[in-house]
Formats: C-alpha cells, structure tokens, sequence
C-alpha cells in the first residue's frame, strides 16, 4: 500500500488552486524528486500532502487515513517536513530547535522524556551535528542549518520525510551533503523521502523517481533515465538542453546548451 | 555561562529584588515611617498604622507589581506572536483605544465606579478590547489571516483612536488634568478593589501562557513549521490574542497607559535567559512587576509632587534598553 496518495488533489491559497487534479501514490522506502519551474505547484504540493493550505479539493490518504480530517498533532505523528530554509528570528539553540520535533508526542506540561532525549541524540548522530551542540541558529552556515532542520524532522520520528527544496541557498558541497544524508537515511533507516527540488541533475542523482510538474499539472512521471530527456526539458522548462550519461553513475545529466555559449 | 546557570541567577536576582523593593515600597511614604514601626505592627496591629501599611502602600506595591507583570507578559506574548521583538502591547491598538475610552469617560463627566473599575477605567478596558477585536475582524480574510495584516490595521486602528482622542482633550480642555493620569499612567488611586479585580486574570493569563508556551516556541519559526510539527496554530493564535488584549486592558484600566513596560521587559529577559517561550513568559512577569514596582516607588518620591509613572519608565528603561542592546553585541 501507498504511504502517502494523492486522489485528483487541486491545491492553493487565497487566490485560487495551483495544482490541478494531481494524483501520485509514493511507497514505503521511496526517493521522490518534484521537479518544475519556479511557480509550477512543488511546494504547494509537499504543503497541501500534509494539510497546511486552506483551498483544497480532492484527498490525501496517509497509510489509508485521510489527512484533511487529521489534527495537526496526528498529521506531525506520521509525517515530517522540512521547510525552506528561512532566517531565525529568535536566539534558539541546536539542541531546543531539534527537540521541537518531538512537540506531537509530548503533553504539554510534560518534560523531555528518556525517549524524546534518545530520539534527539540519535536524530543529531545521523545528521552529524553534535558537533554544533550548544550552537544558536544564527551562529550557523545555511548547510548546518539544514541539518539541524533534518534532524528536527528526524526526531518527530516518521516514516515519512517531506522537503521544500532542500537544496535552495546551500553551496554546491552542502547541496551534495544534505541529499548523502537523505539517501542514507532512505537506505539504512527505511525512510520514504520526497522533496521539491529545481535542481534537476541534484534530484536525478539521488532520487529514484522524478515527478515534473507544469503549470500545476503533472507533466511527466518515471525513473531518471525515461524522465530526464531533451524532448521533456524542453517542453516542461522551456530550456534547450543536452543529455549525457554521468561518467561515474551512468544516470542521465543534462547540460544547458545557452544561446551563444562556448561557440 | 550556561543558560541554565544564567536562568537560576536571574531568577534569584528577581526575587531579592522583588521582596526588596516591596519592604522599601512599604517604609516609604509622606508619613514617616521606620523599620521598627513595621514590625511593632505585625506584632500588634492598630488602625491607623494599618490605612497606612496596608490600605495605602501595600495595595499600591501589590498593584504597580500586578500591572507591570501584566504588561510585561502581554509584551512577551505579542513579540512571539509578531515574531518580532519590537512588538509591544500597544502596537495592536489596545493603549490608543483605551485612552480614547477613559478620555471620553472623563470628558463626559462617567465617574461611576463598576467592578472595582472607574468610570473612565472601565471604558477604557471596553474600549481596547474593542479596538482589538476590530482589528482582528478587520484582518480576517477567507482561509485565515496574515500577522503583517493584523499588525498593520493595528499601527492604523491606533492612530485613529489617538486622533479621537486629541480632538476631545482640545474641546474639552478642561479634562486635561485627568487626562494626563490616563496618557502617562500612576498609580495614585490604587486600592485593594483593582488589586482584586485584575490578580485573578493576570494569575489565569500567566497559567494559560505557560501551558501553551511550547506552542509559542514552533510559532516563532512559522505558521507552517509550527502546524507541520503538531501546533494547532489557528486556536493557538486566537487565545494568545486575546489573552494580550485582555492583560494590557485591564493594565490601562486600573493605572493609564504606561510604556515601555510591555516592549522592553521581555526584550532584556530574553536576552538574558534566552527565547524559549515557558521561561521567558514567568520571567517577563517577575521582571515587570518588579520593574514597575521600583518606577512606582520613584514616580512617587522623587520630587515633592508625584511624577506620572510612564515618565519614569521610559527614561530608566530606555538606557538600560541600550546598555544591553551594545553589552549583546
């Protein structure tokens, strides 16, 4: 069964829906990119999933549950997103930020129990920010703060991880090490990942599944290799691009053929 | 220094403050009074000593500390709100509303005295509320609100009732005494009554506050961070909102506007204990009601007539407000 599913979902805000009719079923253990231009409906869509937009239509089944009917406390218990990344306004430290996402499996008068301190620890482990313990957000580069933000998510301790462009601001470096540690946790801990991203050689790289998204429609749908081609870059991004096979992975890579580049 | 360290000094620095400035608050008056005169009491009291200790002075430390926590918790809890340290109670209209309440009671002569309100007490709390929830109506669209929307009616809404306001302080100037215990705040007609009316919801608010502070904490990183990680954000908002509106009007009611309090108390407190939201809304409390108990006790013996407590808030606040500000950096 589908760990999470959309059914002709039609999301967006105030002003209207900007995705249409999208049905997409993800199952356990997947690596899922979003691709699409800026305003194609990839956030909205990793928002509408976990219920956090007002306009919708359409449902959301989360392990057969729908997800419009769930309280938000339910909605974190099973699903964990990280946001794009956004400067802090407060002074808070590596250590609180983390243990944030054990809000939904906490009373609110309790105190951080032996588990919630265990699953804190080991969402740090994992995200290799120990060494940041202590550390206030405003202290950190933008990759740090990404994985802090992970580690977050990881301790809400879900199957599932949603991410809105988890790439966006990070250096080049930070880019491959924030996707080494998703695909690490897809393969050792079984999580299902599924992350917008506009990056498309970053989500081919590490995803198994490429969804495209035009104009809040699903426009293209497959593994790398039946995605990623001229004819759909071209159609979907509007952009003159060559493919060509990644030396050391073999999965495909597209390269911006630009008007008056290198000629 | 750990925040932890740091947060258990703070503490203890608040409290000797605390039970300090009440023991000066009740040996300083117009009528003399010594240390041993007040334990000669507590060993046996009498009548007179006690309209003194009391009637006039405790009742008056007792509410300036009672205000002070009241507006310094409805500050902490609206900069969380904001997600903006600059916030204070009076950004969402609250203190415009309610001096145009007490203005207009005073001017049209509403003395009445209802609950252990003024007249012009009790329209101010009304009016502010009012005020509040108008801007919140007005900020209401289909599918919620933006902060930006509420913030921004609020600056509007405030600077209409302060219109209003300086039109019936220029037709009837006459008020203009009593106007200025509204526009400056005091404490002057402080009496046990207030004290009884305001202790219960300031008590409750703090609670409220309290149990929901972690809530606050996820609101601080966004509205869809906060839901996504379990906040029920819309319920969430609508009680902190009103329990902002609810501490500064009643804080107006019984003592006039008094500034600063509600911006710069849970500034300093955050920076010296940190943002979490549990810590920082009982600290605020503390510090303002000690805050504006010392400012009470200079409003009232600094020169032989009585200075308008906000008078004293700002200019002893406001250096200090520096001095942290530049020690951060």
């Amino acid at each position: 069964m589908a760990i999470i599913e959309t059914r002709e979902l039609s999301a967006g805000y105030d002003d209207g829906y900007v995705i249409h009719d999208v049905s997409l079923a993800v199952g356990p253990g997947e690596f899922v990119a979003v691709l699409g231009r800026n305003g194609s409906g990839k956030s909205t869509l990793i928002k509408a999933v976990q219920n956090l937009l007002g306009n919708v239509r359409g449902a959301v089944l989360c392990g057969g549950e729908d997800v419009f009917r769930m309280s938000p406390r339910r909605v974190a218990s099973m699903i964990a997103y990280v946001p794009q990344l956004a400067e802090p306004v407060f002074e808070y430290a590596v250590e609180e930020v983390v243990l944030m996402g054990r809000f939904a499996r906490q009373g609110r008068f309790e105190k951080a129990s032996a588990e919630d301190d265990a699953a804190v620890a080991e969402a740090m482990r994992l995200t290799e920010v120990g060494s940041l313990s202590g550390k206030r957000l405003s202290q950190l580069s933008g990759g740090e703060r990404q994985r802090v933000f992970i580690a977050r998510a990881l301790a809400q301790d879900t199957l599932l991880l949603l991410l809105d462009e988890p790439s966006l601001h990070l250096d080049i470096s930070y880019q491959a090490e924030v996707y080494g540690i998703l695909k690490g946790l897809q393969k050792d801990k079984g999580k299902t990942v599924v992350a917008a991203e506009h990056n498309i050689n970053l989500a081919a790289a590490y995803a198994e599944r490429l969804v495209f998204l035009k104009d809040g429609i699903v426009a293209a749908e497959g593994t790398p290799e039946e995605t990623v081609t001229a004819a759909n870059i071209r159609e979907i991004f509007g952009a003159e691009v060559d493919i060509r096979e990644n030396a050391r992975s073999g999965l495909p890579e597209i390269s911006l053929v630009g008007r008056g580049a290198g000629q | 220094m750990s925040r932890k360290t740091g947060r258990r000094l703070f503490w203890a620095a608040c409290l000797v403050l605390c039970l300090a400035g009440f023991l000066v608050s009740l040996l300083v008056g117009p009528v003399r009074t010594t240390p041993g005169d007040l334990l000669r009491f507590i060993q046996s009291p009498d009548r007179v000593q006690s309209a003194i200790f009391i009637d006039l002075r405790l009742s008056r430390a007792v509410l300036a500390f009672l205000v002070g926590a009241a507006l310094a918790l409805s500050g902490a809890i609206l900069q969380g709100y904001f997600r903006n340290p600059m916030a204070d109670p009076f950004v969402v209209g609250v203190s415009s509303g309610a001096s145009l309440g007490a203005v207009v009671a005073a001017s049209l002569g509403f003395e009445a005295a209802v609950f252990g309100f003024s007249g012009p007490g009790l329209l101010a709390f009304l009016s502010g509320l009012a005020i509040v929830s108008l801007v919140y109506a007005l900020s209401l669209r289909r599918g919620g609100f933006k902060v930006e929307t509420i913030l921004l009616t609020g600056i509007a809404a405030g600077a209409l009732a302060s219109a209003l306001t300086s039109f019936f302080l220029f037709m009837r100037s006459d008020s203009y005494d009593q106007a200025v215990f509204w526009l400056l705040g005091s404490f002057q007609l402080a009496e046990w009554g207030q004290v009884a009316t305001i202790a219960p919801w300031v008590v409750l608010c703090l609670l409220a506050s309290a149990w929901l502070a972690r809530d606050m904490d996820l609101l601080a990183l966004g509205d869809e961070t906060a839901q996504a990680l379990g906040c029920p954000v819309r319920r969430v908002r609508k009680v902190f909102l009103a329990m902002s509106a609810l501490l500064a009007a009643l804080a107006v009611a019984v003592s006039g506007i008094i500034g600063f309090v509600g911006l710069v108390v849970p500034h300093w407190v955050r920076i010296l204990i940190g943002p979490g939201h549990r810590a920082l809304f009982v600290s605020s409390a503390l510090a303002g009601g000690t805050f504006l108990l010392y400012c009470d006790l200079l409003a009232r013996n600094l020169l032989a007539a009585e200075l308008p407590i906000g008078v004293i808030t700002a200019a002893v606040g406001a250096p200090f407000f520096l001095y942290l500000l530049h020690k951060k950096r």
